[in-house]
């Protein structure tokens, strides 16, 4: 019974720091990554357009790169990748590896 | 939008996540109140980021409709490619998982002194920031005989709802043979490829069910964006079918005659089956009612912020916005209510502050299976915003690229409307 209260408590504590710390993200990554949302789900899925949450770190910088430097033909990316600064890929790409994609 | 992660949770103690938890009650301070007028794409988005992005602020949306339809993808409806229900979004996740509260009730007034605002019922809201997202309103007047009586005759359909139900109705009971006459207002419109696209895939439904119909372009310009790959697609696609008439050949559209369904130009008549009459536009109602508009009809704002340049303390996002080379967009609003909603937050609760970067895309069908896409990214120059690097789908394109575009462009819309009300 005791041991029962302490879990229930520890899950209430666990979902109240998760609404709190999410609700307080106004990180650089955060702020920047809030642009993708406009067009890439957060379900996964193959919608025509991919998922990115949750990808390697590395993998989204190069993948970014490529796209502003056009190795990989996509004029939206390509416009979005060009606005971008190397420390705000780095930032971005950071940001969107830490995520978990939503339950669909 | 964010879920948590197992690692950040880790690294939190039990007392950061207390005083995380309601940092303002800890220290004997209420919540900063914000309002956002407008639940389209820019005032949904500005309440979810605003509620999302910032445990400190207490967010409001009034919004009078229960259901959001949507403008982009209404040509689909038009075209009998999509129901109004898969274009219609509620409220229900902003208000309960967002913890947004919604009010259905329209806006009245503003007191920008008081810092309130006045609903319809009388009820008051105060506010410490105020954001309007009131989209457009038409300039009815500028087409002789045309008003909002005329408009249940000849709809303009460029709000989505029962405009376009109305719109679709006479497309369907229309005779085979008939002529579809649209007329496209000057600039600055809501949606500048719209009305070319609306002709394209009204056109591939009568290919299919009135192939002997033909549709009449009026325009009150001499030219249109992406004019080479529009014309390219009519020609492959509805050979014949469509005519685009410009100002400088009939003069411009003055008139209408509602009794007998025609459009009068300087110099002609013209009888139409259908007609589609879309007025010129400007800022929504209570924009310039509350003094935010300027003489052209439009909410000048700093491009940061934005926020007024007329009236501190009111910010203003989407179409009823001055946006320099952003054009009056779905998107171009959300990108800016983001902008906007880190900046309220930033001056509300000292967060910090990035410099935002704004963004147009859209992708627009000619045929269900053929789509061309373009996309700008914009910076705050001098006060005004600036288009940067400009990209638009190429004459040549293979189809592949074209169908591969029309498919991305139906994820895109499942995404974005996810962004604003999911």
């Amino acid at each position: 019974m005791k041991m029962k209260t302490a879990i229930s408590l520890l899950a209430g504590l666990v979902l109240v720091g998760s609404q709190a710390a999410a609700a307080a993200d106004t990180s650089q990554g955060a702020q920047l990554s809030a642009m993708c949302a406009s067009c890439h789900g957060l379900s996964g899925g193959d919608t025509g357009i991919p998922a990115i949450v949750g990808l390697d770190e590395q993998k989204i910088i190069a993948a970014i790169i490529a796209y502003r430097a056009s190795e990989r033909p996509n004029h939206i990316m390509h416009a979005i990748a060009l606005s971008f600064s190397n420390e705000e890929i780095a930032s971005v790409a950071r940001y969107l590896a830490a995520q978990k994609t939503e339950p669909q | 939008m964010k879920t948590w992660t197992r690692r950040e949770f880790g690294g939190l103690t039990g007392a950061a996540m207390l005083t995380a938890l309601t940092p303002r009650k800890v220290l004997g301070q209420s919540k900063a109140r914000v309002v956002v007028i407008g639940g389209g794409a820019g005032g949904a988005t500005v309440a979810r980021y605003l509620a999302a992005g910032n445990s400190g602020v207490d967010v409001t949306l009034v919004e009078p409709k229960r259901r959001y339809i949507t403008c982009f993808f209404s040509n689909l409806y038009l075209a009998g490619l999509r129901s109004i229900e898969s274009l219609s979004h509620g409220y229900e996740t902003l208000a309960q998982r967002h913890g947004i509260t919604v009010i259905h009730e329209k806006a009245a007034a503003i007191d920008p002194v008081a810092k309130t605002v006045g609903l319809e019922s009388g009820a008051k809201l105060p506010y410490d920031r105020l954001v309007l997202a009131p989209g457009i309103a038409f300039k009815f007047g500028g087409i002789d005989g045309y008003n909002e009586a005329a408009a249940q005759v000849m709809p303009h359909a460029w709000n989505a709802g029962p405009q376009s139900e109305l719109l679709r109705r006479q497309l369907e009971s229309m005779e085979d043979g008939g002529v579809f006459v649209l007329v496209v207002p000057p600039d600055p419109f809501r949606c500048p490829p719209a009305p070319y696209e609306r002709a394209s895939l009204i056109a591939y439904y009568f290919k299919q069910f009135k192939p002997k119909s033909k549709i009449l372009i009026l325009d009150a310009k001499d030219s249109f964006k992406a004019q080479d790959l529009f014309e390219d697609a009519w020609a492959r696609h509805y050979p014949g079918m469509i005519e685009w008439l410009p100002a400088q050949f009939t003069g411009g559209v003055m008139g209408v005659d509602v009794k007998a369904r025609s459009v009068l130009t300087a110099g002609d008549t013209f009888k139409a089956a259908v007609a589609n009459v879309i007025p010129a536009q400007t800022a929504g109602e209570l924009a310039r009612q509350a003094g935010l508009a300027d003489k052209s009809g439009w909410c000048p704002v700093d491009p940061v912020t934005f926020e007024s340049t007329l009236q501190p303390g009111i910010h203003l996002v989407g179409d009823a916005i001055i946006g320099g080379d952003m054009p009056k967009s779905a998107f171009s609003a959300n990108s800016q209510a983001k902008a906007c909603a880190f900046a309220i937050a930033a001056a509300l609760t000292g967060s910090e502050h990035f410099a935002p970067h704004l963004f147009n895309s859209c992708y627009t069908f000619f045929a269900p299976d053929d789509a061309f896409s373009n996309a700008i990214n914009f910076k705050p120059v001098a006060g005004k915003l600036k288009a940067v690097d400009t990209f638009l789908s190429k004459l040549d394109e293979s189809p592949e690229i074209r169908r591969r575009a029309a498919h991305q462009a139906v994820g895109w819309y499942a995404a974005f409307t996810n962004d604003l009300f999911g």
